[in-house]
C-alpha cells in the first residue's frame, strides 16, 4: 500500500520529536557539558523541524480542502 | 540527580513523557488525518515539546552554573575536589563553604559582570568546551594542572563584586589601605601569593600551599584553626 506524502512526513516529523525529547530528557538526567550542549542546540533543531514539518502538512491540507470546496461555490444551484 | 528537587526537571520529564505517548501512539495505531488527529499532533508535536525545551532549557541553563557541571571534564576535577574539600584553605574551597557562593561558586567567582555578563559568561563558556573537546580532552591531569591557564588574569572587579573596598572594616586593615589603588586598578591581585593566597594553589607549580591562606594565617595553620572551629561547632 502507497503511503501518502503527507502521512509520511508526519510519522517522520513524530520520529524527529522524538529523538528531539530524548535528547531534553537525557539533558535533565544527566546534566553535563555534552548533554546539555546537545539538548540545547540539536535538540532544538530537530523539535523545530518537527513542529514545522506538522505545519507544513495542516497547511497544505487546508489549502487542497481549500481547493476542492471552491469549485462547488461557486457553481450554480441544482435547480436553476 | 534528585528530580524532585528540580521542578523545572520535573516538567520536563511530564512534557517529554506527554508528547512521547502522544507520538508513539500516532505512529502505532496509525489514524486517519482527520481534525481530532491534527489537535492530537499539534500538542504532542508542539504544545508539550515547547514546554519540555523550555522548562529543560531554563533547567539546563542553571545546571551550567553548578560546580559538578564544571568538575565533569576531567581536567577540572582537582579544582572542584579542592571546593568539595572542607578541610581545604584555598580560596576557592573558603568560598564554596560560603553559603552565596556554595556550590555554584566556580561561576560566582568566574562570570563576567555588567550588562552582557551572562551571554559573556555563556560564550566563554561554550570556549572552554571547545577548547576542552579539541586540546585537552585526552591531556593527562599533571599535564592539564600545567598547562590549563585564565585567558587574561583574574580581574579583581569580580572580587569586588561582594567586597567593595569601601566599608570601613576592609580599609582599617593595614595592607588594604596601603595597596587600594592598586588593588582598585587591578595592578595587585587579590588572589596572589602575597595577598589572600591562590584560588587553586594546586595548579602552580610552587609553593604547592598558598603562602598565605584563610585570614592571613599560614595553610596548615589556617587548617589547625578551622578544625578547632568544627570540633567547637560539632559539641
Amino acid at each position: 500500500m502507497k503511503i501518502p506524502p503527507s502521512t509520511r512526513l508526519l510519522r517522520g516529523a513524530c520520529i524527529l520529536a522524538l529523538v528531539a525529547l530524548s535528547l531534553m530528557v537525557w539533558s535533565v538526567l544527566e546534566p553535563t557539558p555534552t548533554p546539555v550542549l546537545v539538548a540545547m542546540s540539536l535538540g532544538q533543531i530537530l523539535g523545530t523541524l518537527s513542529l514545522l514539518a506538522f505545519l507544513v502538512v495542516v497547511l497544505a491540507d487546508m489549502r487542497r480542502a481549500h481547493l476542492e470546496r471552491a469549485p462547488t461555490s461557486d457553481s450554480p444551484p441544482p435547480s436553476a | 540527580m534528585e528530580i524532585a528537587t528540580h521542578p523545572l526537571a520535573l516538567i520536563t520529564l511530564i512534557c517529554a513523557g506527554l508528547a512521547a505517548i502522544i507520538l508513539i501512539g500516532f505512529l502505532v495505531l496509525r489514524p486517519p488525518l482527520v481534525g481530532t488527529t491534527k489537535i492530537w499532533l499539534l500538542v504532542g508535536l508542539g504544545v508539550f515539546p515547547i514546554g519540555a525545551a523550555a522548562a529543560g532549557n531554563i533547567e539546563g541553563y542553571q545546571a551550567t552554573k553548578k560546580r559538578t557541571f564544571c568538575g565533569s571534564c576531567h581536567v577540572m576535577v582537582p579544582h572542584a575536589s579542592d571546593s568539595d574539600d572542607i578541610t581545604s584553605g584555598s580560596l576557592a574551597s573558603r568560598h564554596a563553604r560560603n553559603a552565596l557562593f556554595g556550590g555554584e561558586n566556580c561561576y560566582v567567582c568566574h562570570a563576567d559582570y555588567g550588562m552582557f555578563g551572562t551571554v559573556l559568561t555563556k560564550l566563554g563558556g561554550l570556549k572552554h568546551v571547545y577548547m576542552y573537546a579539541t586540546q585537552f580532552h585526552d591531556v593527562s591531569l599533571d599535564e592539564a594542572k600545567k598547562t590549563i591557564h585564565l585567558y587574561k588574569p583574574y580581574p579583581n572587579e569580580n572580587c569586588m563584586q561582594c567586597h567593595s573596598t569601601q566599608l570601613d572594616l576592609w580599609l582599617r586593615t593595614p595592607d588594604h589601605r596601603s595597596s587600594l589603588e592598586e588593588v582598585r586598578a587591578n595592578r595587585i591581585s587579590c588572589a596572589s601569593g602575597g595577598c589572600h593566597g591562590f584560588a587553586h594553589p594546586m595548579t602552580k607549580p610552587s609553593p604547592a600551599e598558598p603562602k598565605h591562606s584563610a585570614f592571613g594565617m599560614s595553610a596548615p595553620l589556617a587548617r589547625e584553626a578551622l578544625d578547632m572551629l568544627l570540633s567547637i561547632e560539632g559539641r
